[in-house]
């Protein structure tokens, strides 16, 4: 039995174990980065845009190696290997995918924080709910702030989120 | 299993203690069952080598693999260290590897060479003069060997002071050797058998090769400096998986083993059973592979496309347990990352029966045609004695009477639990390498067989987490073309320190020229080939009159041609 086919008259599908060109799905990517992290190759970044209030996470799936980590690492799913592998373009940016997301504002001095506003809705969504209210006024501040308040927060250990965790530990 | 541990670990005192009536040591540090480091003084470094050679000369010693380490990380100030690792092979009864250090200063970073009496550490001392500048003194063949020809010299980059994306360059310089009365025939870059980047030079009176050289390490990416500076732990599988674009798996393998006995990680029985199986579709490729290229380079196209119709079932299913037809991918730390789920099983069940029956009548046909045999046999002989002192591995070593192989002399995976034959024979020539991996190819079949009735079931990954800091572990595999050894020193911040990867071809290449000495030209690409090389690209001959000074350039398919004329003389 043969097993040449007349490519590319003739087709045969990737299985469906194959392992083709990742894909990101917009609209359930939170921007966490965690991809990026995983990724051998450094075929995906993440760029925070701080005046603008962006952030892009970047897929250049001309360095992908088709590791799949990213997909093994994804914590809401929206980064998924296609079964797609006919990529030959004449324009590079063809094979580039980019997710554009909000960035959070800081509750407090209102500058963007280096985190999503999907990531700030994930995080509350995770959190035991007895927090979850608490945890609101804490989640969205910028770094800077963030050191202010915690420091605040162990002058006064009693108070606040911080006393309520360390009450249980203690 | 538990006897079997043990006794590794008695063989692996009576080794040391034998090293101690040879020559001074200064200390031994325990790497687990049957491993271990013992530390000599530099001047006593070529001593500790031989006399192990020379103690365990029956049990087939080896020399597996060589570590150059910068220690500045772990000892501080301008220090290096110099590891020869040496393997006892005598069928498991003896699973040792023993590690022989010396360490050495920046201000004068000598070490006494083993190359003249083992051929085999020829190539390893050389690439740590090259890499981190440590000089093997009384060295026969001094020369660079994995720089390239401009790169500048007294520059190491594998120092940790040399930055990873540094690229120096000066005035090109190479001196190849010089035959008074010899013509030289240029072989390669663009090699003709398996379109990879290698540089041999035959030296050639009439049709008759006199003397071979050879450059090569074109394709050097330099991945470890890559691992050791920009890469996690758990990202290291994937870069060394692409050491190989035919036995990728065996690598990633070996690297994760090395990295599990540096942090003690217990892998689950079932992901050893999963990566045994994995490895033993990938030799059956690779040998496949193999076979169909020496047929082509015969002008036996007919066997050629036989065969590689019958490898391309094993392609397909790959490709569904996996997720690809090769760099499979399945390699973490701890484990793999797919399951064999039960339809798997069939699917490997079904491709195992058709490749067994096809291939066994593709056997029939061809070691029943004569210019195949006449072709192959008395070709390109490497005698028992050579083969020895080279270190030379996998099929190579084992159609030389070498009966060495790492899932039976050291088990890894789930070799331990399975019961398999080691195909070896006497002659030496083309024709035994090729009837090894034929019988490699049955064996590989059987072990997967026996690999599916027993695996256990559980978990297929390990819980890991942080790498402890400054721990060393080895990794070895029996690849398709021999003994794969990964050396890995764990770092901090969950990186590798240093990672030393060595694939099986770099023990067998520098044996080619006592291949090849004495053959004629037209068996140069059998013979090359018959080693199963693994290098990587395009391919071109120039041949060169000396003593007229003219060049022609020779075509692959001329080249060819001048194999497939000489198969006809043989029918």
């Amino acid at each position: 039995m043969s097993v040449t086919l007349k490519y590319p008259f003739e087709r045969r599908e990737a299985p469906e174990e194959y392992r083709g060109a990742p894909v990101i799905d917009g609209d359930r990517c939170i921007g966490c980065g965690a991809c990026s992290r995983a990724c051998p190759p450094d075929a995906i970044l993440v760029l925070d845009d701080m005046r603008e209030g962006f952030r892009r996470v970047v897929l250049d799936v001309s360095r992908c190696i088709r590791c799949a980590r990213c997909e093994e690492v994804c914590p809401t799913g929206a980064l998924r290997l296609s079964r797609e592998f006919e990529l030959a373009t004449p324009r590079k940016e063809d094979l580039v995918q980019v997710v554009k997301l909000r960035l959070a504002r800081c509750v407090v001095c209102g500058n963007y924080c280096d985190f999503t506003v999907r990531q700030v809705e994930k995080a509350l969504e995770i959190v035991p709910e007895d927090v979850r209210e608490a945890a609101r006024e804490r989640i969205s501040l910028c770094r800077a702030c963030r050191r202010r308040l915690l420091g605040e927060d162990l002058a006064n250990l009693s108070t606040g989120l911080w006393g309520g965790i360390l009450g249980q530990e203690g | 299993m538990g006897a079997v541990k043990s006794k590794a670990g008695e063989v692996l005192e009576e080794v040391i203690r034998r090293l101690r009536y040879s020559v001074p040591v200064k200390g031994v540090k325990a790497l687990g069952e049957g491993r271990a480091v013992v530390v000599v003084d530099r001047r006593f470094l070529r001593d500790a080598v031989l006399a192990f050679f020379k103690a365990f000369d029956g049990r087939e010693p080896q020399l597996s693999s060589m570590v150059g380490i910068d220690e500045s990380g772990r000892l501080g100030g301008d220090v290096y260290s110099i590891t020869y690792w040496l393997s006892l092979n005598d069928g498991g009864s003896s699973d040792v590897l023993l590690g022989i250090r010396a360490y050495v200063r920046g201000d004068d970073p000598t070490f006494p060479s083993v190359a003249d009496v083992i051929y085999g550490s020829n190539w390893y001392e050389r690439e740590v003069r090259d890499l981190l500048g440590l000089k093997p003194v009384g060295h026969p063949d001094p020369r660079r060997l994995i720089l390239p020809d401009d790169w500048p010299e007294g520059v190491y980059p594998l120092r940790k002071d040399f930055p990873y994306y540094e690229s120096p360059s000066t005035e090109p310089k190479y001196e190849f050797k010089v035959v008074r009365d010899a013509n030289v025939v240029p072989f390669g870059p663009y090699h003709v058998a398996l379109d990879e980047p290698a540089h041999f030079r035959l030296y050639v009176r009439g049709e008759e090769i006199v003397e071979v050289d050879y450059r090569g390490f074109y394709s050097h990416r330099g991945i470890e400096k890559i691992a050791e500076s920009r890469l996690t732990y758990n990202q290291v599988p994937f870069i060394a998986e692409r050491i190989c674009g035919i036995c990728g798996f065996t690598h990633s393998t070996a690297y994760c083993q090395a990295v599990e006995a540096a942090a003690g990680i217990e892998v689950p029985e079932r992901a050893e059973f999963i990566r045994t199986i994995l490895l033993e579709i990938e030799r059956i490729h690779s040998h496949l592979l193999w076979v169909g290229v020496a047929c082509h380079l015969l002008g036996f196209d007919l066997g050629f496309m036989h065969v590689w119709r019958v490898r391309e079932h094993v392609m397909w299913l790959a490709e569904r347990l996996t997720g690809n037809r090769k760099t499979y991918g399945m390699n973490l730390i701890g484990g793999v990352r797919r399951d064999l789920l039960k339809y798997r099983v069939e699917a490997i069940l079904k491709t195992v029966e058709r490749v067994r029956r096809e291939f066994k009548e593709l056997v029939d046909m061809l070691t029943n045609t004569r210019s195949f045999v006449r072709r192959c046999e008395g070709v390109g002989v490497l005698t028992n004695a050579l083969a020895r002192k080279w270190c030379v591995v996998g099929p190579v070593a084992r159609a030389s009477g070498r009966k060495i192989d790492v899932r039976a002399d050291h088990p890894y995976a789930a070799y331990g639990r399975l019961s398999f034959k080691v195909p070896v024979r006497s002659e030496g020539d083309v024709l035994a390498r090729a009837l090894v991996r034929i019988e490699e190819v049955f064996e590989s079949l059987n072990i997967i067989e026996e690999a599916l009735d027993t695996i256990p079931g559980g978990e297929i990954m390990a819980d890991v987490r942080d790498l402890p800091e400054y721990s060393e572990g080895v990794g070895c595999t029996e690849a398709p073309r021999g003994e794969n050894v990964h050396y890995v020193m764990t770092g901090p911040g969950n990186r590798v320190y240093r990672w030393r990867a060595r694939a099986s071809t770099y023990n067998n290449l520098p044996a080619a020229r006592d291949m090849l000495v004495g053959y004629e030209v037209a068996d140069a690409p059998l013979i090359v080939a018959s080693i199963d090389p693994c290098y990587s690209c395009t391919e071109r001959v120039i041949i060169v009159d000396v003593r007229r000074g003219s060049a022609k350039v020779l075509s692959r398919g001329e080249f060819e041609r001048l194999s497939i004329r000489k198969s006809r003389r043989c029918a």
